[in-house]
């Protein structure tokens, strides 16, 4: 009895880190899936409100009011862009009006709104971000998150506060693209390395594509309205696979400064994903 | 109980310096600093090992709470306290011209000594907190330049502060 106390007296400091290098394991485990367990979730409910106060006193610090307000004149100006309406015949109105006059109605696809980043990360092999609007301000699931430069991710999980954005550096992020002036479609994804830079793949091989060409979003995700910025190519190879090319495409998005990000909500997504599943069940 | 109160005041604005400016700082999109470990490093050394690794973990949980990397920080802050007495003991050799061994502080200790005994154990917590936090063999070469980056900034950072911050200690010895 007395050697097996005296043991413990000697291994205590060896139980100890052991007991403490499993819980931080446990942890690590628990914050693969962010925001989906409690102990991530209850850290986030305290340090989010502490993270919050800080980015907006250095917020301030830049200006704050000023740019809040152009942030403001910015949404209204971008609603009214031709890529946030579809366009269709108004059969009431043909009729009375004449051939040439304005006959088609205009229906609002998308709109805006905006967030503040309050925490990225950019060197992982998974990143992601958080904004500082949730549920409570109207954001939800699968809303576009667009930088003033260009295309930034796609919110996928909203607490009521909250919302933790998936952006183009996340291996499982994929965005429809078109390359112009070639007129061709294809999709941007990331592979883990270089913040700044993306693939663009199936691309076919005969297509003319030149450095420095812009690639933009084409409009078929539901997500994303079409002709926003992605990025443009910086460099084109003859892949692996002899049939497409591999084009690294130099992000529009500087994800190492964001902070202001705007959201855009595509009005029509629950109709048009109920098409979707339709089509799937066939 | 002085020396605890400053111990703790240290932790305190170390700690806040790390959340609030450190954190944020990436230079090259790939050197960030870990100025909190000095914290750490100046803990005495005839602390009991079992209260050492609890204080390791602790500050690795609250850094780790607000880099939203939950287990990353508390595990290589924690393996770097294992190895803390070893390193101490290892860099103090046979040589004990140091009357004060334990206090392992700029003065007290030479820069030889400061220098290696900030650079082994910044490599520890640095090779395990981004090998945990990327997760990944892939893109190797990538993941090494930041752990060297990220050791580098980090040594260069820690000494600077302990050599504004401790210089007079020198001429008390």
């Amino acid at each position: 009895m007395n050697n097996l106390i005296e043991f413990f007296k000697k291994a205590f400091h060896i139980i100890v880190l052991a007991v403490l290098l499993i819980l931080s394991i446990v942890m690590l485990g628990t914050s693969l899936s962010f925001n989906e367990h409690s102990l991530a979730r209850g850290v986030q409910s305290i340090v989010g409100p502490i993270q919050k106060s800080g980015a907006g006193m250095i917020h301030r610090f830049r200006l704050g009011p000023e740019n809040e307000e152009l942030v403001k004149q910015n949404i209204e100006l971008m609603r009214e862009r031709e890529n946030m309406y579809i366009e269709k015949d108004d059969t009431t109105l043909t009729e009375m009006s004449q051939p040439d006059s304005l006959h088609r109605e205009r229906i609002r696809m998308y709109d805006y709104t905006y967030a503040h980043v309050i925490f990225r990360t950019v060197d992982r092999a998974f990143n992601y971000m958080i904004v500082d609007k949730g549920a409570k301000d109207g954001i939800c699931r699968d809303m576009a998150v667009l930088s003033p430069s260009g295309v930034a991710g796609v919110v996928t999980d909203v607490s009521s506060n909250f919302a933790t954005v998936r952006p183009i550096l996340h291996p499982e992020s994929r965005i429809s693209a078109v390359v112009t002036p070639a007129n061709q479609n294809g999709t941007v994804i990331w592979e883990g390395d270089d913040p700044r830079v993306a693939y663009l793949e199936a691309i076919p091989q005969h297509s003319e594509i030149n450095i420095g060409d812009s690639v933009f979003t084409n409009g078929y995700s539901n997500i994303f309205p079409k002709g926003l910025l992605i990025g443009t190519v910086k460099e084109v190879q003859v892949g692996n696979n002899a049939s497409f090319l591999t084009i690294k495409v130099k992000l529009a998005t500087k994800y190492t400064d964001i902070y202001t990000v705007y959201l855009v909500e595509n009005l029509f997504k629950s109709e048009l994903d109920t098409l979707k599943a339709n089509f799937k069940d066939e | 109980m002085n020396n605890i109160i400053s111990n703790l005041l240290r932790f305190i604005i170390l700690l806040i310096v790390q959340v609030a400016i450190c954190q944020h700082i990436c230079l090259f999109g790939y050197m960030s600093p870990a100025l909190f470990l000095l914290a750490l490093f100046l803990l005495p050394l005839e602390l009991p090992l079992s209260l050492q690794y609890l204080i390791g973990f602790a500050t690795g949980f609250v850094v780790d709470s607000f880099a939203h990397t939950l287990g990353v920080s508390t595990f290589s802050c924690t393996l770097m306290m294992f190895f803390r007495p070893y390193i101490a003991h290892l860099l103090n050799g046979s040589n004990n011209k140091f009357e004060n061994i334990d206090r392992p502080v700029p003065g007290v200790k030479d820069f030889r000594w400061i220098f290696l005994y900030t650079l082994i154990l910044t490599s520890i917590y640095q090779i395990s907190a981004v090998m945990l936090g990327t997760m990944t063999f892939r893109n190797f070469g990538h993941t090494l330049l930041v752990i060297l980056g990220n050791i580098f900034f980090t040594v260069f950072v820690i000494l600077c502060v302990e050599y504004i911050f401790y210089p007079r200690l020198k001429n008390e010895i």
